[in-house]
């Protein structure tokens, strides 16, 4: 479904990714992991061509990311993105945010854009805050409403950039509860997180970045098991202390 | 298009006599100059003053500088511009009135115009002290009084220094905005840039020929302001301090 | 002080002075507002485009109508009007383009320059992740400007933007030197009419004064209550 081969990419004289290579599968959850700085935000925002690359390419669904030729905002239709700070749009109500892309962009009619809508919202549980605006809810909540925003548009695939990180601990299990129901519904996952549990939970294979660089790329047993580099030994020896 | 272009109209003999087209623009430049730094200066002196008063703690003081610079933010230049020629020499006590009125031309019309132009942005110069005193931490003040100086003192040594550093941008851009003012002078007759392109405009017909050189020589005169600008901000520099920044503020 | 001042000049020339007069001054400031907004933002969006020559030209032209006095800009939009009338009719002569047409086109395309750099700073302010989200959801350059990032941009700007037409509502005045009938003008032809200057003059900087200290309060009031909202 998503196929990376060989991307790099340089802002400026600095190389923040060199040569990353890697497949995710229809149905598969993979799981991309790493320090702060490694890249692995800037990987995924390069998956529907919100970043640029300079070098190698990225397919989804056989249609390639880096030819100038792709119709860009076409494709980010069939690809769903989860941001960390939400990015829910604060002048408009959670109806207006699920249904904006659906009408503009998809074509639906107004009916349909709402009746959609209204059932992903009701699928993560906030139905009763349709008429609501972003600034109206809480961290967890607005979370929410953006996979559902993202749902709408019934993507192929779903990406998630660090989609907890901006959350308070008490409403983290909330949003990923959501995430592992939709993996356990067979959508095709990319998630850049630091929740380990989560990835123990539902992801098939592990990836770990580093300074630009896919370190590891194994089945989510064999990560954590028996990691075969240093650094990734060293990073989950830290991040699982706690 | 009927318009008939001819550059060679600048070394023309201009009508009035004083010369060649071209010489009755620099001749215009500087009058514009004359105006703008001499309104600087008014500018500078009463700007700074009631700068400082609107961050005096005495609330009246405060109120006053407030009524001051609302005084000459809510009436246009032009309106402004007519008050000091018309209307201020048939409000002061006749005899200055009147010597105020047989003032021969061009002295008529430069001096209400400079008085107008200094107290107009003097306005603008307050609001700018202002900000930048009041953009210094509280404690500068206190650390002055608590080493056992005066309030003017404090203000002398400590607030107003900085201050002034801070400032210096937004102060060349109040300077700039004087140079471009100066135009409005035109309409009580001061024959600065602008009315001598417009009349070398109404004797030649050679329209945009004349327009372009004043627009030229104006260009060229922002350019000379922003790099001198800029020297005096590097030479006048604080070691770690950016100053305010923010929004660009309305106006011109 | 104003003894011996006739003031019922006032009383007599009033319905010229505002039906005339402030009607122009109105017409032309709300009117050149919205267009000057509108081209503003579109200039921004141009400075802001990554297209570079596009950027350039419109970096020049609002930095060059910024650097010279509206004056010159009034006469230089009052003599090539007609020009680029001629030019769009494609006519052989100059298109004779009424008073308050030549000022509005100019008051336009002037204030557009101003307007532009506080749209400007507005579409900065916007995170860059809300961009991200709009395209993220498939929605194009146009959409994501038109639905997430100028009604934001807009609103955050709203009181600098009309603190600067309360300028544009006194720089009107300025049409003065073409003999255009704006508030100032109109005064100015009763002043020399009734030979009344004093008291004309003094009454158009006290109505200029009220309107303008009034109008600013209500932006500063507005202001506040956005601040709360957010």
């Amino acid at each position: 479904m998503i196929k990376i081969s060989g991307v790099s990419k340089w802002y400026g004289s600095f190389q923040v990714l060199t040569d990353c290579s890697t497949e995710v599968a229809k149905g598969e959850v993979v799981v991309v992991c790493g320090p702060s700085g490694s890249g692995k935000s800037t990987l995924i925002k390069c998956v529907n061509g919100l970043e640029p690359f300079q070098a190698g390419d990225i397919t989804v669904d056989g249609v390639s990311v880096g030819d100038p030729k792709t119709d860009l905002p076409k494709l980010r239709a069939r690809i769903g993105m989860v941001f960390q700070n939400f990015e829910l749009f604060p002048h408009m109500t959670v109806t207006e945010n699920l249904t904006l892309a659906q009408i503009k962009v998809l074509g639906r009619r107004r009916e349909e854009a709402l009746a959609k809508g209204m059932a992903l919202l009701d699928r993560v549980g906030l139905k009763a805050h349709a008429a609501k605006f972003p600034g109206n809810l809480s961290g967890g909540q607005q979370q929410r409403v953006a996979i559902a925003r993202a749902l709408c548009m019934d993507p192929i695939a779903m990406l998630f950039d660090e989609p907890t990180s901006a959350l308070d601990p008490e409403m983290i299990n909330e949003v990923l509860d959501v995430m592992v129901q939709l993996a356990q519904e067979g959508m095709t996952m990319m998630v850049v997180t630091h929740e380990m549990g989560f990835a123990r939970r539902v992801a098939d294979r592990v990836i770990f970045m580093d300074a630009g660089k896919i370190v590891e790329d194994t089945s989510k047993n064999e990560f954590f098991g028996t990691p075969r580099s240093e650094r990734a030994q060293l990073f989950l020896s830290k991040i699982l202390g706690h | 298009m009927h318009y008939h272009w001819n550059w060679s109209i600048f070394w023309q003999q201009s009508p009035d006599g004083d010369g060649s087209y071209l010489h009755t623009l620099f001749v215009g430049l500087g009058w514009t100059l004359a105006l703008a730094l001499l309104a600087w200066a008014i500018a500078l002196a009463l700007g700074v003053v009631v700068g400082v008063l609107r961050t005096t703690p005495a609330k009246w003081l405060e109120r006053l500088g407030y009524a001051y610079v609302e005084l000459f933010r809510n009436i246009p230049l032009l309106v402004q511009m007519f008050l000091w020629y018309f209307v201020m020499p048939e409000l002061v006590p006749k005899g200055f009135g009147d010597w105020i009125k047989h003032m021969a031309p061009p002295w008529g019309s430069f001096v209400p115009a400079v008085l107008c132009l200094g107290t107009f942005t003097s306005a603008r110069v307050a609001e700018q002290v202002r900000a930048g005193i009041n953009s210094l931490p509280r404690g500068q003040r206190m650390a002055g009084t608590a080493l056992g100086l005066t309030l003017p003192q404090t203000y002398r040594y400590v607030l107003l220094p900085m201050a002034f550093r801070i400032i210096v941008p937004p102060l060349g851009s109040e300077f700039l905005n004087i140079i471009k003012n100066s135009a409005v002078a035109l309409t009580i007759n001061v024959v600065e840039l602008t009315a001598r392109a417009r009349a070398m405009q109404e004797y030649s017909f050679q329209v945009f020929e004349a327009f372009t050189a004043a627009t030229l020589i104006y260009l060229l005169v922002n350019l000379v302001v922003v790099l001198l600008m800029r020297h005096l901000e590097r030479r006048v520099a604080v070691p770690g301090y950016i100053g305010p920044g923010g929004a660009p503020a309305s106006g011109h | 002080m104003f003894g011996g001042f006739d003031f019922d000049v006032i009383e007599r020339s009033w319905r010229y002075l505002f039906f005339t007069g402030m009607s122009f001054t109105l017409r032309l400031t709300l009117l050149a507002m919205a267009g000057g907004i509108v081209f503003g933002t579109l200039l921004a969006m141009m400075r802001l485009s990554s297209i570079k020559p596009l950027a350039w030209i419109a970096g020049s032209y609002v930095n060059t109508l910024r650097s010279i006095p509206l004056v010159l800009v009034i006469f230089w939009f009052y003599f090539l009007v007609p020009y680029i009338g001629a030019w769009i009719v494609r006519s052989d002569t100059p298109v004779q383009v009424g008073a308050f047409d030549s000022s509005l086109f100019t008051f336009v395309m002037f204030e557009a320059c101003y307007y532009c750099e506080i749209m400007r700073a507005g579409i900065q302010s916007i995170p860059r992740g809300q961009v991200w989200a709009g395209y993220a959801l498939g929605l194009n350059y146009w959409q994501s400007m038109g639905h997430v990032v100028l009604p934001q941009a807009f609103r955050n700007m709203l009181p600098v933007l009309l603190t600067q037409t309360i300028v544009l509502f006194q720089d009107v005045s300025l049409v003065y030197v073409l003999s255009i009938t704006d508030f100032v003008g109109a005064a100015s032809k009763v002043a020399e009419r009734d030979g009344r200057l004093v008291e004309m003059y003094s009454f158009v900087a006290v109505v200029y004064f009220i309107a303008c200290l009034v109008l600013s309060q209500l932006v500063r009031r507005l202001q506040a209550r956005i601040a709360i909202v957010r």
